[in-house]
């Protein structure tokens, strides 16, 4: 017998996982998956049902490029399903160092290291960057899964509203004094509202103050700057970043997490990221289509450019029927809603006239901020948004949001 | 399922502020001499109203429990509510604070899930004598004095708070009862004190648990990791002796790390042990003596965010400039800086005052090891 536990023959070691799942189906709070049973295309098959996916980060529609395809095969091909162990020990291909080399020449960057996810790259990389007697310093907004890297650190951490240069000045200021090292880390690209991180501004003030930058580009790199180049790209000021982290599993169109920096950042980073030493390295077949990737976003601009031309079509559009899109700088396009129930409504409406986008509502945005995210999607033709946009108008109108 | 509110209305309450008198409390009688009326019924309608035409879908959600005439029964049945019981009602005309709190047992014997009322810093404090933490309040702020964090701040936002409350979006959490010493305000002296801390309704903190799955977390698992972080600063600085400020926030982290705390008053917890309990300024000058270095944990107290100046006048310009600005902690739920966008500061030394002025922030631990910048504002109210 244990104090306050139960003897062990009256326990129940597996009970609390039905228990736990009923309460979240309960609260409403469980994911309904939707199954894709088609590939990740503008016109997907989703529960059966025929649709225009405007919910995926598939921002180029590379994920069903020839080329990544046939990168994919080739690369299986060659070296087969698998990899066979983690990078450190013998799991390292050539093959995931001429991705790692190509990456580092496109990003203008001294080296580019492969995690095997984003979440892996943030969680295994900044308890690393921070520990004991240091502060990391954070935008309100940032993802979850920095926040997650961030627990794992033993730094102390500081929360700055949200691309408020103010208050990270402010903040910096008060670290100064008190800390070792300093890290700011920020989203590039903001995932519920599209908009993007003043990253110039960020580095020069770290600069004045010793600190070292960390930019989660997720969302920007494929989308933003030149040729998609990413948010060093955008701003002018590539390699001024410490630490450019981005994903292979959005834009690029296949799975995989990347940090973009100096030599140092590369070595400091594989000996010491748990998360990359602990798991498997990516099967060729990723790595293939990684590098096709790569070619194509330097061989082909016109899928950055569809995407750009589609976004500003879809948001001008939007406007002119009076739907508000928020302070979106990017693909990203949130038609604001303001009530909760009103946005889900909007958008089971919009999947029963065939148009795959979720709602994003309270507490993920403020209580009158709900709202349908479209993600755009280069693959997406005149014809495509115009349905959309006719189905927007027709239920919008019906809910009284225009 | 259905709610049941106790609404009570506090008929006289903002009588004295009309006519330049500084509160209600004991002076009714020269209030309505020098021609002071009634307010806090109109107060009372305005919010229900809005309630009703913003926000009440149902119309049956709400049993409401109340008192005869003005002090509920006028206002509930002008705005046109059926769903009525009255329990209460007072013997003679004129209502006193014997009313109010007579009427708030018959509440907790009928078992009500919330009290709602309209008044100021006296009501709260005579409802807080009789319900204490058992049941929450929020309060339609109608009188002269409201420092107390139990008040919406405009009869909007409690129509609003309500209709929240009664759609489990907001929780239950501390909130301070403060009041102002009227007798010594008349004088021309400014004293509030913290009364004590009573269950309100708050925003709940949110965390993340999925991708865009997020949970509230209670205020007692909030202050758990605050409590975290002040037993780690506690180790860090074990030459340090710490001032436990007063207020439900510190008063639970100081529990939680297993000391004896007084809610109202200043405690000093030297190598994790307490040496000395509701010190007055003299004694903590003595201690500063003793122990020259000194860390002091504050927790914004009331409705409108100070911590220092309200409800621990112990910690005097002499204690703070001994201490130093930099050796001041101050924690909060992130909840409570949702409705407080400031910290203030009033020291009554106007150079002190301005040292925390200069400073422009502060750094507000909200979590274990984890702080945000909130501004410091030092003008008087």
């Amino acid at each position: 017998m244990l104090q306050g536990g139960k003897s062990i023959m009256n326990r129940n070691a597996a009970a609390f996982l039905k228990e736990e799942y009923e309460d979240l189906v309960n609260k409403n709070l469980d994911w309904k998956l939707r199954i894709l049973e088609s590939g990740s295309t503008p016109h997907a098959l989703v529960d059966g049902k025929k649709i225009l996916m405007l919910c995926s980060n598939n921002y180029l529609n590379l994920s069903n490029h020839p080329r990544l395809i046939k990168g994919a095969i080739d690369a299986a091909k060659k070296y087969g399903a698998g990899s066979g162990s983690v990078r450190a020990i013998a799991g390292t291909m050539k093959i995931h160092i001429d991705v790692e080399k190509k990456l580092a020449k496109f990003k203008h960057t001294e080296a580019a290291l492969l995690y095997q996810t984003g979440f892996a790259a943030n969680a295994g990389l900044i308890p690393q960057l921070a520990g004991e007697g240091d502060v990391i310093i954070s935008d309100e907004l940032n993802h979850g899964s920095i926040i997650d890297g961030v627990r794992l650190s033993k730094a102390d951490r500081a929360v700055y509203k949200h691309k408020d240069m103010g208050e990270l000045d402010k903040v910096l200021k008060d670290s100064d004094k008190k800390y070792r090292r300093i890290l700011i880390i920020t989203d590039g690209v903001f995932s519920m509202d599209g908009d993007i991180a003043p990253v110039d501004k960020i580095v020069k003030l770290a600069n004045e103050y010793g600190a070292m930058t960390y930019v989660d580009d997720a969302h920007g790199e494929g989308v933003i700057g030149p040729d998609g180049r990413g948010i060093g790209a955008h701003f002018g000021i590539e390699g001024k970043i410490d630490v450019e982290m981005g994903t292979f599993s959005k834009a690029f169109g296949v799975v995989g997490g990347l940090v973009a920096g100096s030599k140092d950042l590369y070595n400091f980073a594989y000996n010491k990221s748990r998360t990359w030493l602990l798991s498997g390295s990516h099967p060729p077949a990723v790595s293939g289509a990684q590098l096709a990737a790569i070619e194509v976003l330097e061989t082909e601009p016109q899928h950055v450019k569809n995407l750009w031309d589609n976004t500003k079509y879809f948001k001008k559009e939007l406007k002119s029927m009076g739907f508000n899109t928020g302070e979106s700088e990017t693909p990203i396009t949130p038609v604001m809603v303001g009530d909760s129930g009103k946005a889900k409504e909007l958008s089971n409406s919009l999947f029963d006239e065939g148009i795959f986008a979720l709602p994003i509502v309270f507490p993920m945005v403020a209580r009158d901020k709900a709202r349908i995210r479209v993600m755009m999607n280069a693959g997406l033709t005149k014809k495509d948004l115009d349905f959309a946009l006719e189905k927007f108008e027709k239920l919008g109108k019906k809910l009284e949001i225009i | 399922m259905v709610l049941k509110v106790g609404f009570i209305v506090n008929p006289i309450a903002g009588m004295g502020g009309r006519v330049g008198l500084k509160g209600t409390d004991d002076v009714l009688n020269e209030a309505v001499s020098l021609g002071a009326k009634p307010l806090a019924p109109d107060k009372a309608e305005e919010t229900l109203r809005d309630f009703l035409s913003n926000y009440s879908t149902k119309k049956d959600v709400i049993c409401w429990f109340t008192c005869s005439g003005s002090m509920g029964f006028d206002e509930l049945k002008n705005v046109g509510i059926k769903n009525v019981e009255m329990v209460y009602s007072p013997s003679c005309v004129n209502t006193s604070s014997d009313d109010t709190k007579k009427a708030c047992e018959i509440f907790l014997e009928k078992k009500v899930d919330l009290i709602l009322f309209c008044g100021g810093d006296g009501t709260i404090r005579d409802i807080f004598c009789v319900v204490d933490k058992k049941v929450p309040v929020l309060g339609i702020p109608a009188g002269v004095k409201m420092h107390s964090g139990v008040f919406g701040v405009n009869t909007r936002a409690v129509a609003k708070m309500l209709h929240e409350f009664v759609n489990h979006s907001l929780t239950v959490g501390d909130v301070d009862v403060m009041d102002l010493d009227e007798e010594l305000y008349r004088r021309g002296e400014w004293k509030v004190k913290l009364f004590g801390v009573a269950k309100g309704i708050v925003e709940p903190t949110y965390v993340q648990v999925g991708k865009t799955v997020f949970e509230s977390i209670s205020d007692d698992a909030v202050r758990d990791e605050l409590a975290e972080h002040i037993i780690d600063e506690i180790k860090k600085y074990d030459d340090f002796l710490f001032l436990m400020g007063s207020g439900g926030t510190i008063d639970y982290i100081a529990r939680k790390i297993g000391l004896d705390n007084t809610l109202l008053g200043i405690d000093a917890v030297y190598n994790k042990k307490m040496i000395d309990k509701d010190i007055n300024e003299e004694g903590i000058l003595n201690l500063l003596e003793e122990y020259p270095k000194v860390k002091v944990i504050l927790s914004p107290i009331g409705a409108q965010g100070f911590i220092l100046g309200r409800g621990n006048l112990q910690l005097s310009p002499a204690v703070i400039r001994k201490v130093g600005l930099d050796n001041i902690i101050v924690v909060s739920t992130p909840s409570k800086l949702v409705s407080i966008p400031f910290i203030r500061v009033d020291t009554g030394d106007k150079d002190l005052d301005h040292l925390f002025a200069e400073k422009e922030f502060m750094m507000v631990v909200i979590g274990y090891r984890l702080s945000r910048v909130v501004r410091i504002q030092t003008n008087n109210f």
